[in-house]
């Protein structure tokens, strides 16, 4: 087995084995880390923690919901807003965050009375929401507090109100993903199944393990209005409570981030005979292909190739604009969970990078064979790194871009890489074929920027430059392509908008004649 | 003769590893499930055999195999020489292969895990 030991966690054994070497003639036979087992005491990882992959990672972005934490107010307000994840509602669900505020006092005489209270007030503030989760944290899962109990009361009391309780605390563990587990499974146990939807379509699916990042969700909707499909739910980015009770009635589960939520999906299948079909919404062949099965699925596989067509037409020559100039750049491809798989290959043959490392923070090994799969030789794979890992890695292997989340990518900045945000994006969203592009232009941003050359400068020692003053991106990259790149007629920089969601939100559709009524 | 059909099928899987996903679901039944539903109806289709999709679930084993079929024939032009019994062998050693990468030889120590 290639296992790589960090020189800084020599005094932790137990770490050899999360890290290894895709060598040469290595395959996931002989080159797969340990994951998703216990973080090994004495190293700092960089994890979350059960409550916030059930409450921040899945719960949260659902937008017609009062989402309460049930604890401190640490718990919740140290979590909040970690990632982008909008809605078409005026981002109701991101900008109030809500805890019981658990004290000493409660600990000691119970919290279940000051739950109830918590929960009448929460709905007498936002009167027009009827929706809430409750999360069990640490403190109130150790005191015993009957969360449940509280809500059916309340449920009773209040008759036009729907409360979800997600019995998830932190140490549940053994990271956030422990919590994607716990959530999915109760979200089915609880509330599949309590309403049932009105069906317009003859293709109905739910689209799973979605979280609308800066609308990523959005701009997958407007293909799948564009192919008829309609949309019973999605889980859970930009989605609605009601319409998540409804999942059971799709007839298609299409799932993007099959770490969080594969197992609803499974759930959903074995229950109630509900195919699973894993899609990839980033890289232009993996989302045409993507595009292309739910067409086949249905027999509407000329509106997917319309839809291709059109769009790669539009997008292709400014996606290579920024392929030319990002080719053999070295990156480090460092997300939570998925994205080292769903981006590995598709960055390198679509942007020209070198993926050179992937990570993993809370991903399983399941997560870790698809991204070495999808990696090329020589790529060091990390399974829960610590601090001194990353940086130690980054010093070694010198990438020109990390894609991580913000605190590793602050610690990256320190070292001078430059880092995109890959949880929640620079300038988003980076789904679709044009976010695909505006992914290309954060990359080539960062590793262009002027600013990164002027701060390896140190000014108390080295000579600072005078006689050059004004630098841009392009001076940096173009230096050394060929003419025949650099006034290429062909191909061109991003050209969309700033905003490249508000037109979405004011498209019309088409409608299709429907072929079949359904009964439900 | 027996490298050449080795080298074809080390091809195959790399386009399979690099590009799919459907051979990495969590659980050993599921895998194999997969693997057996998506290649044997990639391999019907290559050899112009009938290929059942009436039910969800066969449907949605049918796209992954049809995408597939299009990406080796798009991609591997020696395919198009090959005769049916032939690309049969072919197929049968591509799914020993990704059996064992995935399931047999996997590192992975999820895969038994009796739930979900």
């Amino acid at each position: 087995m290639p296992y790589h030991e960090f020189e800084c966690s020599t005094c932790i054994p137990e770490r050899k084995k999360h890290a290894v070497v895709k060598g040469s003639g290595e395959d996931l036979t002989s080159a797969l880390p340990l994951g998703y087992l216990n973080t090994i005491p004495g190293s700092i990882s960089e994890r979350g923690c059960a409550y916030c992959g059930a409450k921040h990672v899945i719960g949260t972005p659902m937008k017609d919901v009062i989402h309460i934490s049930h604890g401190p107010v640490g718990c919740t307000y140290d979590t909040w807003q970690t990632k982008r994840y909008i809605s078409d509602n005026d981002n109701f669900q991101l900008k109030y965050t809500y805890a019981t505020d658990m004290k000493e006092k409660h600990v000691i005489f119970g919290a279940e009375k000051m739950l109830k209270q918590n929960i009448k007030e929460a709905f007498k503030a936002f009167s027009n929401i009827k929706r809430m989760t409750i999360y069990q944290t640490c403190a109130s899962a150790l005191i015993g507090d009957d969360i449940n109990a509280v809500a059916n009361e309340v449920m009773e009391e209040m008759p036009d109100v729907d409360i979800f309780v997600c019995n998830s605390p932190g140490f549940k563990g053994p990271s956030q993903s422990g919590g994607h587990h716990t959530i999915n499974i109760a979200w089915m146990k609880d509330k599949v199944g309590q309403i049932e939807p009105n069906i317009t379509s003859d293709y109905v699916i739910n689209y799973v393990g979605e979280y609308n990042i800066q609308g990523d969700q959005e701009v997958m909707m407007d293909y799948f209005k564009r192919m008829g499909i309609q949309v019973l739910s999605t889980f859970t980015g930009n989605g609605s409570y009601d319409e998540l009770r409804a999942m059971h009635r799709a007839h298609l589960n299409v799932l993007e981030c099959a770490r969080s939520a594969e197992y609803i999906c499974n759930e959903l299948r074995v229950r109630y005979g509900i195919p699973r079909l894993d899609i990839d919404g980033f890289g232009f062949e993996a989302l045409s292909n993507s595009l292309r099965k739910i067409g086949l699925f249905f027999g509407i596989e000329d509106r997917a190739q319309k839809i291709i067509e059109e769009e790669t037409a539009r997008w292709k020559p400014e996606l290579d604009w920024y392929k030319a100039r990002l080719k053999g750049k070295k990156v480090c491809l460092w997300p939570g969970g998925s994205k080292l798989w769903h981006w590995a290959h598709a960055i390198h043959e679509e942007m020209g990078v070198d993926v050179i490392s992937v990570y993993t923070k809370f991903g399983h090994q399941g997560d870790m064979e698809k991204g070495i799969s999808r990696c090329e030789e020589g790529a060091l794979a990390i399974d829960d790194p610590n601090e001194l890992e990353s940086v130690e890695a980054m010093l070694k292997l010198k990438p020109d871009v990390i894609f991580t989340g913000k605190r590793p990518g602050e610690v990256a900045k320190k070292i001078r890489v430059p880092y995109l945000n890959a949880h929640a994006y620079h300038n988003g969203p980076w789904k679709g074929y044009e976010g695909w592009v505006r992914f290309a232009r954060d990359i080539y941003n960062a590793i262009n920027s002027p600013i990164h050359k002027l701060s390896y400068l140190d000014i108390s020692k080295d000579e600072i430059p005078t006689d050059k003053g004004f630098v841009t991106p392009r001076m940096i990259s173009d230096i050394n392509l060929s003419e025949d790149v650099t006034s290429s007629l062909k191909l061109r920089q991003y050209t969309g908008k700033y905003d490249s969601l508000a037109d979405l939100r004011k498209k019309t559709y088409p409608s299709f004649e429907r072929q079949s009524v359904d009964a439900a | 003769m027996k490298d050449l059909m080795k080298d074809r099928i080390e091809q195959l899987v790399n386009y399979i590893m690099k590009n799919c996903l459907w051979q990495f679901h969590s659980r050993t039944w599921d895998r194999e499930r997969q693997n057996e539903g998506i290649i044997t109806k990639t391999m019907e289709l290559l050899c112009e055999e009938p290929v059942k999709h009436e039910t969800p679930e066969d449907r949605c084993y049918w796209v992954d195999a049809v995408c597939l079929a299009d990406a080796f024939q798009s991609r591997y032009p020696w395919l198009a020489a090959m005769d049916k019994p032939a690309i049969k062998l072919l197929m049968q050693g591509l799914k020993d292969r990704v059996d064992y990468l995935t399931i047999k030889g996997s590192l992975n120590l999820e895969l038994t895990d009796q739930h979900y």
